[in-house]
């Protein structure tokens, strides 16, 4: 560790430095506090005082609401099926078809490559893949909502560079052992990945959690939909300006401590797998993103 | 030899990826299949219900499933088996076009508007023309032929029109400032600006704070439609001297429409954020006793009346309705176009005819007394009372059993008329509906409401945009008249003076 | 297992002889381990891909492709000739700029910054508090945004109005639609962005900084002198990926915070195809813009490529 000698303007520095970090902490976390704080605050309470990050009448009404129906409990069990399979799925997929790509004894490895690439410029779009969908039999189906983003080729190529980067004398070690080169990437290799395995467990992780998208286009039955479309269909639902806006006016708009507490509740979940993981991921981001 | 390979490769992955294709198809076919065996199981006695599957927009975050007891209901006395396909309305658009485009639609499908993609889907036969159709049966025959007509596609009818009153439109304004202020009820334009005027700066409630304004307005742009017409300006499309029509805005009355409307904006009687205020929290301000005024449909008064009653119980009548006021050359008002959608049959999963009259049976049902009150109320003891005569429901405070029913009336036509139950009728309630009755006298007809327009349906979205905004952004002040005159140009340039020759030449033929 | 074994000393030998075949059957278990991904990119992404053939034509999903019509290149012709081809350019560009110009430095900066910071404890909790954002979805965003910057009671709007007198429409502004775009960007992204930048700056070789030290650089000196230029490559890189991705504008954030005051400047490429396509139901026309947007994405990957080579980076890929 080298020391700082503390001059003059050094000084200044640090102190500014120190305050404006710190400013930037508050306007990344007052948000979510006025959200939270919201969400535990009456409905007067939130259309008189502006602003507040402790309310004055605490109250759980709004959870209490959102807990007397089945929709909210049902929409996270979905979205955490959703994500715990997907995530799954997106690893194997993506762990066994980055090893044999970073192999560059692999004969026709770049043919493949390219195919992945042009894959990532270029897609028939939103139609073709809705009426391909459709065809394998997974509308209404909660594959519906994995398979087809089953792949993320950045993370895909991303992994691969970092298996490239391991030390190749572990692989030819474990080759004079004899072992395939399955058994090579399943007991050498993949105990070496600790961190990218972390790092894209949470990226895929967190996509599945956040896609509503797929949901919306390819999900009719509705006891399916993930909470992040149950939070669309609750704080949007007169927000478009698309549909019928004299029909709208039959429905009572949710109460604003209501959407405020699903939001809440649709991100906490996130919040709570990430700091398992922080430690992981920026050696993950790092090893893999920078090019050796 | 290396590219030969994995010629070779990828054929062969094409090929499985080919058959796991077609398999899985056949699998979801195998799999529906199974499902009908199933549903037919449950029936039991009644081994030919109609299998239907049906389409329509919910509100609700979460619509009742298929196992609820009220739709069990709606099937034994339709004899069918429903599965219901709910769309969010705030995605409605996106997921009707999704399903157009995938070309397997359910067997009723609630179509929104007379879109581009409707009419061309109708042009590749995808419904049935139901119009021939209708006198067979008891209730559907009793449709009224003025909705009927707009409804259709120049004269031919695609779908059922869900009923809704003509004469809807009216001002909703808060009673007890105007009793403050002693001011009565406005008739013209102008006792209206006065009215919005005085809300603004005469303190209205009495507070002794500037923290009052006019009139209330959405992102939603009804309620300028509505005020133009007051002035004047044709519903769509004008008629001139010489029998030739004319969009709207290129009607004299529409420049001093839209300086009024720049001068309630200007002198802050109408909220500033109007462009982007959520529709749903728009009758807050008149709740919360910020704004005196929305211009919206007549039966949001009750519903505004209630919630004030309910936040102030000592402030007993604080809302009147009226129709329109007078403007320039008399009274006007917009209607509505009588209906809210249309239920259409498709001929993708209704194949004969023998269906068609089936399916048809089902939406005719679906009018009779009992069904609607069903759809709408339910079942009397569970989703609603009776006390003293009065309806009460029961549904506000139970979302479990709110989840049961809250949506199924999407299904519902109230042809002829609607029988299901509601709440008292409060004095307010009564006065509403005596406008709306009146409202028919005043409304000014579209004289284009049902031709069908080719250029429209490809470009009208974005010809309607270009109006929309301009009429916006003048009333916002980030456009001057020479900006609005720009905007018509780049609308007759985008298509708009063919449009206008196309609607000219569809109208000399129906005359 | 045994072949294998002798096959590898036999190659050893005569490497030059080996043949492609060989080498396959002897890295089998590579093929095996391909195969599900490799299916997956077929099956989803290039099998959709006969999907682009409607551009050309007047599809109709009920006759279907084999049956529609085929119109050439006229929806491309209406693209063209329209004058929302010019205005989509435009506003992708611009707001692709000011992507460029105001957050590409954001975490760069904001890293250095976190960099100065000595008390381990503290730039933890601050690197834990500015990645959280990354991780929420754009619809709870610009659910915040709207609860923040709505002139009906929103606090920021309450705020201005006390120090300055005067509300700011940000909503619906079309001079503060692209500010509020990068501004979320930059909320959302940029701790997440310093991610890559810290580890640069952690495997700086320490001594440097004591022979800077050392030789009496002052600490804005050794900024200049040792950090930089341990950054130098990976701001380079990603650079060349930005330009790469020039036309990406986030399709969920924009459709989310777009209204109709806003349009002139909000509509996007990517936003367009979706409202033409899906909302309006122009399934051709809205493929033809889509495939003309792929196509200017590629030539700007490729161009982003050889860059990087001329750049000795080495391809992108």
């Amino acid at each position: 560790m080298h020391r700082m000698h503390n001059t003059g303007p050094g000084r200044v520095f640090d102190v500014f430095n120190h305050v404006f970090l710190t400013a930037v902490g508050l306007i990344t976390v007052i948000p979510f506090l006025y959200v939270i704080a919201g969400s535990f605050a009456s409905d007067t309470e939130l259309a008189t005082r502006s602003f507040f990050l402790i309310p004055n009448d605490f109250t759980t009404t709004a959870y209490d609401y959102i807990f007397s129906t089945n929709a909210v409990i049902r929409s996270l069990g979905v979205s955490i099926l959703v994500t715990v399979l997907g995530t799954i799925v997106s690893m194997i997929l993506t762990l066994t078809m980055a090893y044999p790509l970073s192999r560059s004894s692999m004969v026709g490895r770049n043919f493949i490559l390219n195919l992945i690439l042009f894959s990532m410029l270029f897609g028939g779009g939103m139609i073709p893949t809705y009426l391909l969908v459709k065809s394998l039999g997974l509308l209404d189906s909660i594959w519906a909502l994995i398979l087809p983003m089953a792949i993320n080729p950045f993370n895909l190529i991303i992994v691969k560079t970092f298996f490239q980067q391991l030390p190749k004398e572990l692989e030819d070690a474990s080759k004079i052992d004899g072992c395939t080169e399955f058994q090579t990437f399943w007991r050498v290799m993949l105990p070496l990945s600790k961190p990218v395995i972390a790092t894209f467990t949470l990226f895929y992780a967190v996509f599945y959690w956040n896609d509503f998208f797929q949901a919306l286009l390819y999900l009719t039955d509705t006891t399916k939909w993930p909470i992040q479309l149950l939070l669309q269909q609750l704080v949007m639902v007169a927000n478009s300006g698309i549909g019928d806006l004299q029909e709208a006016q039959l429905y009572e708009p949710p109460e604003e401590s209501v959407k405020l507490a699903v939001i809440v509740i649709a991100t906490v979940p996130i919040l709570l797998f990430y700091p398992f993981l922080q430690k992981h991921f920026a050696k993950g981001v790092m090893l893999g993103s920078v090019k050796g | 030899m290396k590219t030969k390979f994995l010629r070779y490769l990828l054929m062969a992955l094409l090929v499985i990826g080919i058959i796991a294709v077609a398999g899985c198809s056949s699998d979801s076919d195998s799999a529906s299949n199974e499902s009908d065996g199933e549903s037919g199981g449950d029936s039991g006695d009644s081994e030919d219900r109609m299998e239907l599957r049906v389409f329509v927009p919910t509100f609700e975050t979460e619509p009742p499933t298929d196992d609820s007891p009220v739709l069990k209901a709606i099937e034994d006395y339709t004899n069918t088996d429903i599965t219901m396909e709910w769309a969010p309305n705030s995605n409605l658009e996106d997921k009707f076009n999704i399903t157009l485009s995938s070309g397997d639609l359910p067997h009723i499908m609630y179509v929104p508007s007379k879109s581009p993609s409707f009419i061309s889907a109708v042009e590749d036969g995808a419904f049935w023309e139901v119009g021939p159709y209708l006198k067979d049966y008891p209730n559907l025959s009793q449709a009224n032929e003025i909705i009927l007509n707009n409804s259709s596609i120049n004269g031919e009818i695609y779908g059922v029109y869900r009923s809704r009153d003509l004469g809807r439109n009216g001002v909703i304004i808060r009673k007890d400032w105007l009793e403050n202020l002693g001011m009565e009820e406005p008739t013209t334009i102008d006792e209206f600006y006065n009215m919005l005027k005085a809300f603004k700066e005469q303190d209205p409630d009495g507070n002794g704070q500037d923290d009052t304004y006019g009139i209330v307005v959405s992102k939603y742009e009804g309620p300028w439609d509505v005020m133009q017409t007051w002035f004047g300006v044709p519903n769509k499309w004008g008629e001139d001297e010489n029998g030739e029509l004319y969009p709207y805005f290129m009607d004299d009355n529409y420049l001093e429409a839209l300086n009024f409307f720049k001068k309630l904006y200007d002198e802050g009687l109408v909220n500033e954020d109007f462009a982007v205020m959520d529709p749903a929290k728009w009758s807050e301000p008149v709740i919360n006793g910020e704004a005196g005024v929305q211009v919206n449909v007549l039966d949001e008064g009750h519903r505004i009346q209630e919630k004030i009653i309910d936040a102030e119980p000592e402030n007993a009548d604080p809302i009147t309705v009226i129709k329109a006021v007078e403007g320039p050359t008399g009274l006007h008002n917009l209607p509505t176009s009588g209906y809210s959608g249309m239920l259409a049959v498709s001929k993708t999963s209704v194949k004969s005819e023998e269906e068609l009259k089936r399916a048809l049976d089902f939406l005719d049902k679906m009018n009779d007394e009992e069904m609607q009150i069903t759809a709408e109320n339910g079942f009397e003891g569970t989703h609603y009372e009776i006390v003293d005569g009065e309806y009460q429901s029961k549904l506000e405070d139970d979302a479990a059993l709110k989840s049961e029913i809250a949506g199924f009336n999407q299904m519902l036509m109230y042809i002829p008329e609607a029988k299901s139950l509601s709440a008292t009728s409060s004095p307010l309630r009564q006065l509403e509906e005596k406008l709306k009755v009146e409202n028919e006298e005043i409304v000014v007809a579209n004289p284009a409401e049902s031709y069908i327009s080719e250029i429209y349906s490809k470009k009208g979205q974005q010809l309607d945009n270009i109006i929309i905004d301009a009429r916006i952004k003048y009333i916002v002040g980030q456009i001057d008249e020479a900006g609005l005159e720009e905007a018509v140009e780049l609308w007759k340039q985008s298509g708009g003076t063919d449009y206008i020759e196309e609607i000219n030449q569809l109208h000399q033929e129906a005359q | 297992m045994e072949n294998v074994h002798e096959g590898r000393l036999k190659n050893a030998v005569n490497k030059k002889k080996k043949s492609k075949w060989n080498q396959i059957l002897k890295e089998k278990w590579l093929y095996f381990m391909v195969l599900p991904g490799l299916a997956y990119f077929i099956i989803f992404k290039y099998i959709p891909m006969w999907g682009i053939v409607i551009a050309f034509q007047d599809y109709s999903p009920f006759l279907g492709v084999f049956r529609s019509d085929w119109v050439g290149f006229e929806h491309f012709h209406y693209f063209f000739t329209n004058p929302d081809f010019l205005r989509l350019l435009r506003n992708t560009f611009i707001l692709a700029l000011y992507d460029l110009v105001f957050f590409f430095p954001a975490p760069i900066i904001l890293s250095l910054m976190l960099n100065e910071i000595r008390l381990s404890f503290y730039k933890r909790t601050l690197q834990t508090l500015v990645y959280v954002p990354h991780f929420m979805s754009w619809v709870i965003i610009a659910s915040i945004s709207y609860v923040f910057l709505t002139t009906s009671g929103g606090v920021v709007n309450e705020l201005l109005a006390k120090l300055i007198g005067q509300e700011i429409n940000f909503l619906s502004s079309p001079d503060w639609f692209r500010p509020m775009i990068i501004g979320q960007i930059m909320w959302k992204e940029t701790g997440w962005g310093t991610v890559i930048f810290l580890a640069a700056l952690a495997s700086v070789d320490q001594e440097q900084y004591e022979a800077a030290i050392v030789d009496g650089a002052g600490r804005f000196r050794r900024l200049w002198h040792v950090t930089l230029p341990a950054l130098r490559s990976t701001i380079v890189i990603l650079l060349i990926l930005r330009l790469g991705n020039f036309l990406d504008t986030g399709f969920q954030q924009i459709y989310l915070m777009s209204n109709s005051l806003n349009r002139s400047v909000a509509d996007v490429f990517d936003t367009y195809v979706y409202f033409v396509g899906i909302t309006e139901g122009a399934f051709s026309y809205s493929t033809a813009v889509g495939l003309f947007k792929s196509i200017v994405g590629i030539v700007l990957i490729v161009g982003a490529d050889r860059l990087a080579k001329k750049l000795g980076q080495g391809g992108l890929f």
